[in-house]
C-alpha cells in the first residue's frame, strides 16, 4: 500500500516480455472486436487510434515516434535520450513547474523516454481532463525550450541513472549479452557505461535541438487513446493539438544481425551481491512480424514464459529449489531482429547446479520439441487468459500501440486466439530447432562471483 | 534503458478505493449467510456456520471475476525463529493436497494456468492473500481448491527443504538491492518491541531452519475461516456466488481455539537513532523514518498528504529543493497504510557528487519548514487532486480494486476503502501542518544512510 520495498510478491515475476503479451490477451477480451470498436485514422500525418473501454472516468495515452537510441548517431550515443529527457524540462511558452502544477491539480501523469527505437509517449488523465494532457503532451513535444541550465541538470541526473545501473546484477547481464550476440551498429546492441558518460559528456544542446529538428514531427508518430473517451472527440482534440506540426521521420532500415555466432561467455564481478543473475541465449534474426515468431514465441511460453508451470520454473525452480525465478523469452523484436534468452538469478552456492539445471531443461527443449500435451494446455491457457478482459485501459492502449509497431494490422488483435489455435507442434519444434542452438548461446552471470581462469 | 532514465523517478502514490458512483446491488438472502451492511457498492456477508467474511462487489463490465482469500496472518504474527514463516507457508500452499496436487493434473497452478486465469499469492505485514482472476465459468474450479488449501495442505519436509532454497533466493535478490538493504535496517533499528521490526521475507537464518512442526502450528493456528476473508469481484449473480462459496467454505469448522491477536505495542522512542549500511555501491542513500499511525488512525489521511506534498513529482518540496538542485536523483515520502501504528518514511536518492549530510540537512529544512510555516492551500488542492485521480486509476480493472480493498481488509476495517477517501477529501492545511509538528520528530526518527565503497576496495577487503 505504502509502496514498501518490503513487500513481497511470492509467487511470480512478471517480465516485461510476459506483461506485454498478457496485457494484449487480457485487454482485448471485453470486446467482441477492437478492429470494428476502434476508430483509427491519420490526423496530419500522426496515426491515431482510439477506444471507448468499460472503465469509468479514466483516459490513457500511449504513443512513440521514431527517435529511439537507433537515431543517435555513432560517437554521440546519448543524443536520443538526452533529447528525449529534455522535453518535459519546460516549454518555450512555461517552464518545467507551470507544467507539472497544471497536471498535478487533476493528478494527471504524463512523462516521455526513449528506448531503443522510439520515443514512447505515456499519460493518464480523467475523462474531463483529456484536452489538458493532449495539449500539454503537444506543446513539449513541438516546443520545448532546450535550456542551458536545465540541460546542465539533466547530464548530472543522466550521469547518476547511468551509475545507478550499474549496482544492479539483471542490468549488467542483460547490458553484456547485448555486446555478446549483437554486431557493432545493431540497434538491439547496448552501448558500455564508459561509453554513454563519455559521450554525455560531449553532447550540447545545440545537437539536442538539431536533433528534435531532424526526428521529431508528425511521421511515423503514433497516439493510441483507450478509456472512457468519445474516439471522435479525442481525435479532435488532437488534430487541434498537432495542427501545423511537419517533419519527422519513418524508422529506419536495419540489416540483421548475423545468424547465432557464438559469443564470448563473460563472468561480471560485482562485490557484496547475494545472488547472481544470469543470461543466457542468442540473436534470433526474427522479427515479430516474421511468420515463424508466433510459433517459436508459443514453444517459448511453454518452455520458460507460462507462469508456474513452464518448464524451467516447475523443474529449475519447483522441483529443485535452485532459483526464486528463471524464465525465458523473446526481446527486442518489435522494429528489428531480436533475441531470445533465458534470464535467472541463483544462490552463488547453487549457481553451478541452477546453471547445470537450466541447460539440461534447454536441451531437452530443443532436441525432443514440446508435446502435444503441453501444446493443448498452452492454447487452453491463452484462449482462456483472452477472455479475462479486465485488463486495464492502460494494458489495452499499450497493447495495440505495441501491435501496430510490430508491424502488425489492428485486425491481428482479434486474429490472434485463432492464429495461435492453428499453430501444430510440428510448426513450433522446426522454428525451436531452427531458430535456435544451445551449443552457440551466450551465457552472461552478474555477481559475487569468480571469473573462470582463462582457458577453462 | 539504453539509457532509461525512469528509474530515478519514484512516484508512490496511495491508491485506495473509489467512491464508485454506480449503485450496489441489492443485498441478497442466501441461507446460512447473514448479510451485514453495504458500503460503495460492497457488500459484507458472514458464513454462519464458521465466521468467514464475504465481500461482494459486483461489476460487470466483462465475463471474468477476481476471486482472493485474505488471512489476517502476517510477518506480524511472527516471532524470533519465526521470522518469515508467513511467506514461506504461503509458498508452501503452491503444493498441494490429497485432493488437488501436481501429480493428479489438478493443483491450483495447473488449473488457473490452463483455464488461463492470473494466480498468485502475497504476503506483508498484517495479511497473506492468494487470489485469481478467471473467466467466470471456472470460477468454482478455482474456489474448490481455494476452499480445499485452508485446512487440508500437504506440509512436507522434503516441500520445506526445496522451497527454502526457492525463498532464500528471494531474500538474496532483495538484499542485492541497496535501498532494500538499508530499509530493512531502518525498520529494524527503529522498531524494536513490535514485531513490524523485522520485515516479511525474514532473517535468514529463520529463513533457512524454521522447522516443519513449526509452520504447520501457524498453519494450524491462522488458516480458518473465521480469520480470513473471501472477496468477489466482477461479473457474477451475488445469490449464485454466494451459494458457491457455501458448497465450499461451508464444510471447513471454525477454528478451535480464539484467533491469537498480537498485544505487544511499540515503546516511546526518546531520541533519535541511526543506522549505517556500508558496501559496494555506485551512489548513497538517505532514509529518515519517523513513527507513525495506522491506516485506521484520523491522522492518516492528512499524513498521506504530508507525503505527496513533500515527495511526489515536480511540485513537491523535495524536487524543488533537492533534486532540482542536483542534490538527488530522486526523493520519496510516505505513510505506511497498515494495521498498527508504523512509519512515515522519506527517502533521498543521491545524484553524483552530493553526500549524505548535505542531503540529510537540506531534507530536514524542508521538514521543519513546513512544521514551522505549514503548507498552502494550492499545495493541498495539488495533493487532493493527485489523491482523487489515484483513486480512479485503481479502478481501472478488478484485481486493481481487489489489491487496494486487501490493504483496507488488511488494516482492520475493509470500509477504510471508501472512509479514508472521504476522510482525506476533508484534509485541510492547517491538519497537515498539525500532524507534521505531532509526528515528524527528530526525537521519534530513525535515519539510515547507505554509504557506498567504491567495487574495488569492496572487493579487496573481502
Amino acid at each position: 500500500m505504502n509502496g514498501g520495498p518490503t513487500m513481497r510478491v511470492a509467487h511470480m515475476r512478471f517480465l516485461p516480455a510476459f506483461i506485454a503479451s498478457a496485457a494484449f490477451l487480457l485487454a482485448t477480451g471485453a470486446h467482441a472486436s477492437v478492429a470494428k470498436d476502434a476508430v483509427r485514422a491519420d490526423i496530419d500525418g500522426i496515426d491515431v487510434v482510439a477506444l471507448r473501454t468499460s472503465v469509468q472516468d479514466v483516459v490513457n495515452v500511449v504513443g512513440s515516434l521514431p527517435a529511439g537510441d537507433d537515431r543517435s548517431p555513432p560517437g554521440n550515443v546519448m543524443l536520443a535520450t538526452l533529447t528525449g529527457a529534455m522535453l518535459d524540462k519546460g516549454t518555450t511558452a512555461q517552464d518545467k513547474f507551470a507544467i507539472a502544477q497544471k497536471l498535478g491539480n487533476v493528478g494527471a501523469v504524463l512523462s516521455f523516454s526513449v528506448d531503443t527505437n522510439t520515443l514512447t509517449i505515456s499519460g493518464r488523465c480523467l475523462r474531463k481532463d483529456l484536452p489538458l494532457l493532449v495539449g500539454l503532451m503537444a506543446e513539449q513535444l513541438r516546443t520545448p525550450e532546450f535550456s542551458e541550465q536545465e540541460f546542465a541538470k539533466l547530464k548530472v541526473q543522466v550521469q547518476g541513472a547511468v551509475r545507478q545501473q550499474q549496482e544492479d546484477t539483471n542490468f549488467r547481464a542483460g547490458d553484456a549479452f547485448s555486446r555478446a550476440v549483437f554486431p557493432v551498429g545493431h540497434p538491439n546492441r547496448q552501448p558500455t557505461a564508459e561509453q554513454m558518460l563519455a559521450d554525455m559528456g560531449k553532447t550540447t544542446i545545440a545537437e539536442v535541438r538539431q536533433f528534435h529538428q531532424q526526428y521529431y514531427g508528425p511521421t511515423g508518430m503514433r497516439l493510441v487513446i483507450v478509456g472512457d473517451v468519445d474516439p471522435a472527440a479525442a481525435q479532435a482534440e488532437v488534430r487541434k493539438a498537432f495542427s501545423g506540426w511537419t517533419s519527422g521521420s519513418l524508422p529506419p532500415a536495419v540489416t540483421p544481425a548475423k545468424s547465432a555466432a557464438r559469443g564470448q561467455d563473460e563472468t561480471i564481478f560485482m562485490a557484496d551481491k547475494t545472488s547472481v543473475s544470469i543470461v543466457l541465449g542468442q540473436a534470433t534474426q526474427l522479427r515479430y512480424s516474421d511468420p515463424e515468431q508466433l510459433p517459436l514465441r508459443l514453444g517459448t511460453r511453454i518452455f520458460g514464459s507460462g507462469g508456474f508451470t513452464s518448464r524451467l520454473m516447475e523443474n529449475v525452480r519447483d522441483k529443485e529449489g535452485l532459483t526464486y525465478g528463471i524464465y525465458a523469452y523473446m526481446s527486442g523484436d518489435t522494429f528489428v531482429d531480436g533475441a531470445w534468452r533465458i534470464e535467472g538469478e541463483f544462490s552463488p552456492a547453487l549457481l553451478d547446479k541452477g546453471l547445470a539445471s537450466t541447460r539440461r531443461q534447454l536441451d531437452a527443449w530443443h532436441a525432443d520439441g514440446i508435446t502435444d500435451a503441453e501444446l493443448k494446455r498452452a492454447k487452453s491457457e491463452l484462449a482462456g487468459t483472452y477472455q479475462v478482459g479486465l485488463a486495464t485501459s492502460g494494458g489495452m492502449a499499450g497493447a495495440i500501440l505495441l501491435m501496430l509497431n510490430r508491424g502488425m494490422p489492428l485486425e491481428f488483435v482479434d486474429e490472434y486466439p485463432a492464429r495461435v489455435n492453428a499453430i501444430t507442434r510440428d510448426q513450433v519444434n522446426s522454428a525451436i530447432r531452427k531458430h535456435l542452438d544451445p551449443a552457440k548461446m551466450t551465457l552472461v552471470k552478474a555477481g559475487t562471483v569468480e571469473k573462470a581462469a582463462p582457458g577453462k | 534503458m539504453k539509457r532509461a532514465i525512469a528509474a530515478i523517478s519514484l512516484v508512490i502514490t496511495l491508491a485506495i478505493g473509489p467512491a464508485l458512483a454506480q449503485a450496489a446491488d441489492a443485498p441478497v438472502s442466501v441461507p446460512g449467510f447473514k448479510y451485514v451492511r453495504t458500503v460503495g457498492t460492497i457488500s459484507e456477508y458472514t458464513l454462519e456456520s464458521n465466521g468467514l467474511t464475504v465481500l461482494l462487489m459486483p461489476e460487470r463490465s466483462a465475463p471474468v471475476v477476481t476471486f482472493m482469500v485474505t488471512y489476517l496472518v502476517g510477518s506480524r504474527n511472527e516471532v524470533t525463529g519465526t521470522t518469515g514463516a508467513t511467506h514461506l507457508l504461503e509458498h508452501l500452499m503452491f503444493k498441494g493436497s490429497d485432493a488437488f496436487n501436481d501429480a493428479k493434473g489438478n493443483s491450483v497452478k495447473q488449473y488457473l494456468e490452463t483455464v488461463g486465469g492470473n494466480l498468485n499469492a502475497t504476503t506483508y505485514l498484517d495479511r497473506t492473500n492468494y487470489f485469481a482472476v478467471v473467466g467466470k465459468e471456472f470460477l468454482e474450479g478455482y474456489v474448490a481448491i481455494e476452499a480445499d488449501r485452508m485446512r487440508n495442505l500437504w506440509l512436507h519436509e522434503a516441500d520445506r527443504q526445496l522451497e527454502m532454497t526457492v525463498v532464500r533466493n528471494e531474500f538474496e535478490q532483495g538484499e542485492n538491492d541497496p535501498q532494500q538493504a538499508l530499509d530493512v535496517q531502518i525498520n529494524a533499528a527503529a522498531i524494536i518491541a513490535h514485531p513490524y521490526h523485522h520485515s516479511t521475507i525474514g532473517w535468514r537464518s529463520d529463513i533457512e531452519n524454521v522447522p516443519i512442526e513449526k509452520l504447520r502450528a501457524f498453519y494450524d493456528t491462522y488458516y480458518w475461516p473465521n480469520n480470513a476473508t473471501v472477496s468477489v469481484i466482477g461479473d457474477f449473480e451475488p445469490a449464485a456466488v454466494l451459494a458457491l462459496i457455501k458448497k465450499y467454505y461451508g464444510p471447513i469448522t471454525r477454528s478451535p481455539r480464539p484467533i491469537p491477536q498480537v498485544y505487544t505495542t511499540e515503546p516511546e522512542q526518546q531520541g533519535e537513532r541511526r543506522v549505517t549500511l556500508r558496501r559496494a555501491g555506485e551512489l548513497g542513500i538517505v532514509g529518515v523514518a519517523y513513527k507513525s499511525v495506522a491506516g485506521s488512525d484520523p491522522d492518516f489521511p492528512a499524513l498521506n498528504l504530508l507525503g505527496t506534498i513533500l515527495g511526489s513529482g515536480k511540485t513537491s518540496r523535495f524536487y524543488k529543493a533537492l533534486t532540482d538542485a542536483n542534490l538527488t536523483l530522486g526523493a520519496t515520502a510516505s505513510a505506511g497504510f497498515f494495521h498498527d501504528p508504523q512509519l512515515f518514511q522519506v527517502y533521498a536518492f543521491l545524484a553524483p557528487g552530493a553526500d549524505q549530510a548535505q542531503v540529510e540537512k537540506v531534507l530536514l529544512e524542508e521538514i521543519e519548514r513546513i512544521k514551522k510555516d505549514g503548507v498552502t492551500d494550492a499545495e493541498v488542492a495539488t495533493a487532493l487532486g493527485k489523491y482523487k485521480a489515484s483513486t480512479a486509476y485503481g479502478r481501472d480493472g478488478s484485481f486493481s480494486i481487489a489489491s487496494n480493498l486487501n490493504e483496507s481488509i488488511a488494516a482492520g476495517n475493509w470500509t477504510l476503502y471508501y472512509t479514508v477517501d472521504d476522510a482525506t477529501a476533508k484534509v485541510t492545511a492547517a491538519d497537515i501542518k498539525r500532524v507534521a509538528n505531532k509526528y515528524l520528530d527528530v526525537n521519534k526518527s530513525t535515519t539510515g544512510w547507505f554509504i557506498p565503497v567504491q567495487p574495488d576496495a569492496a572487493a579487496a577487503a573481502k
